[in-house]
């Protein structure tokens, strides 16, 4: 029998880590997808689905958590292989706490599914698809070693914040017109704005693939269209 | 303040035609630790022979290009290689303490330097044992031979008797590969002590070892000197794709 050298053992515990970031990937691009799809179609039941398989995301973020500092106990990683193992512990935080979001957003659509909806979600599901190009993306490019295609994600994050002021604006119209929507219209309003934090979240995955690969610390910022000083008044209404 | 101790500028080693180091240069810092890699063969310890003229002893070797130390070409006509040599300690893979008592080891160098006053010598043993860190466990046992200590202890005692000569620059040729874990444990524990003293030069196979004891690390790879940088950035993020294939085992 070929003995099994220790880049070839090292390889193959870094492909088993890649493979969980992956499944991990996917099990928070569903949560966040099925919440969204129960609060368009007023879903309760898919709504505690979504809840109850918040458990599994986290455990496996720890399973994976625990296998990285396992890896690192033994091989003392160097190099590129140091920096995908601490790029994954850190990619782990963000899917989990995308997996989280898409328990948040089911909170609301399983409160609302008896509800009459303000208005037909129509953005919010856009804004979905864009957050789901995005995580499809940033983990292919992961899976696939190809630093360009994780700097495509950056400009999308422009689509998700476009998206997010487009719904703000129109749930104000509404809020205005009658007080008694105020309610709906802030949860609403939390959706999207929640949507717009996993884009974020899935930006940092794309900063640590390309992190990886070349060694480089990138701004997701360098690849975005730039911003107004008018429109960094976002930024401290997140801070209030 | 950085400051430059030791200056390579284009260095080639020949051993007969064989060229053995490429073009080397870079500089070491003063009172720093730099360590030096590569996979065997790659001109590492070559290089390190060259800043105290080791080299010198073999026969067909021939160096071209000029190494500075404090600013002084040591290859330049006239060079008084003894003071270079007090100047420029060595400390070898295996410990290899002389065949007498571990007061006279860490005194012979004191000694072939002309330093004959008994409690002038006793002050250079004790304080070159204390700077080697092993004072505490010989006191008691000075007139005993060198070579009745452990591994690692035998180690430190070589260290003293490098610093005995009270050197600038210390080189350490794979000081631990011969050790125990706990040994080498205390090693690389008085590297980080010496560097307040010393400026230190190690040849190193064990890249957690570099990693864990240099400010800045030299990658050599066929007589090539491929990249030197700052330590975290090398066991990080190297330039170079060969550096990153060695640190991460693909080779070497």
């Amino acid at each position: 029998m070929e003995p099994v050298s220790t880049r070839k053992q090292l390889e193959a515990d870094l492909t088993e880590l890649k493979r969980m970031v992956l499944r991990l990937g996917k099990m928070a691009e569903e949560s966040i997808s099925k919440a969204i799809w129960a609060l368009k179609n007023q879903d309760a039941e898919l709504a505690r689905m979504v809840l109850a398989k918040d458990d599994d995301i986290d455990d496996l973020a720890e399973a994976l958590d625990n296998a990285c500092m396992h890896f690192a106990a033994r091989f003392q990683p160097l190099g590129e292989d140091l920096r995908a193992v601490t790029s994954i512990m850190h990619m782990a935080v963000d899917l989990e706490r995308i997996g989280d979001y898409g328990g948040n957003i089911a909170k609301v659509a399983a409160e609302l599914a008896d509800k009459e909806l303000i208005k037909p979600l129509i953005d919010i599901p856009r804004m979905l698809d864009v957050l789901s190009a995005m995580m499809s993306k940033a983990l292919a490019a992961f899976d696939t070693n190809n630093a360009e295609m994780a700097k495509e994600v950056f400009a999308m994050d422009d689509m998700m914040d476009d998206l997010e002021k487009q719904i703000m604006r129109e749930l104000l119209l509404l809020m205005m017109e009658r007080p008694q929507r105020i309610e709906q219209a802030t949860q609403l309003l939390n959706v999207a704005r929640t949507l717009e934090r996993g884009g974020d979240h899935v930006t940092n995955v794309a900063e640590r693939v390309i992190y990886i690969l070349t060694g480089k610390t990138v701004k997701a910022s360098a690849f975005r269209r730039p911003r107004p000083a008018a429109l960094n008044g976002r930024k401290e209404h997140e801070e209030r | 303040m950085e400051k430059i101790l030791v200056s390579s500028r284009g260095v080639n080693l020949y051993y007969d035609s064989a060229r053995v180091l490429k073009d080397i240069t870079f500089d070491v810092m003063e009172k720093q630790v730099t360590a030096l890699i590569g996979p065997s063969g790659c001109g590492k310890s070559s290089f390190l022979r060259c800043i105290n003229r080791m080299n010198d002893f073999i026969p067909s070797a021939r160096v071209e290009g000029e190494i500075l130390v404090g600013g002084s070409n040591i290859y330049a006509g006239g060079v008084d290689v003894i003071a270079l040599r007090r100047n420029v300690g060595m400390v070898f893979q295996k410990p290899n303490p002389f065949p007498m008592s571990i007061y006279d080891n860490v005194a012979y160098g004191p000694r072939l330097h002309g330093v004959k006053q008994k409690d002038r010598l006793d002050e250079t043993v004790k304080q070159s044992l204390v700077g080697a860190a092993l004072w505490d466990e010989v006191k008691d046992k000075l007139k005993t031979p060198g070579t009745g200590l452990s591994g690692g202890q035998q180690q430190r005692l070589c260290i003293a008797r490098a610093i005995a000569t009270e050197p600038e620059i210390l080189l350490m040729d794979e000081p631990t590969s011969a050790l125990d874990p706990m040994a080498t444990a205390r090693i690389e524990e008085l590297v980080r002590e010496l560097k307040k003293r010393y400026t230190v030069v190690i040849v190193t196979h064990n890249m957690q070892q570099a990693a864990r004891i240099s400010d800045r690390t030299a990658f050599f790879l066929m007589g090539d000197l491929v990249e030197y940088d700052a330590t975290p950035k090398m066991f990080t993020s190297p330039e170079d794709k060969r550096t990153e294939d060695y640190i991460t085992g693909r080779f070497g």
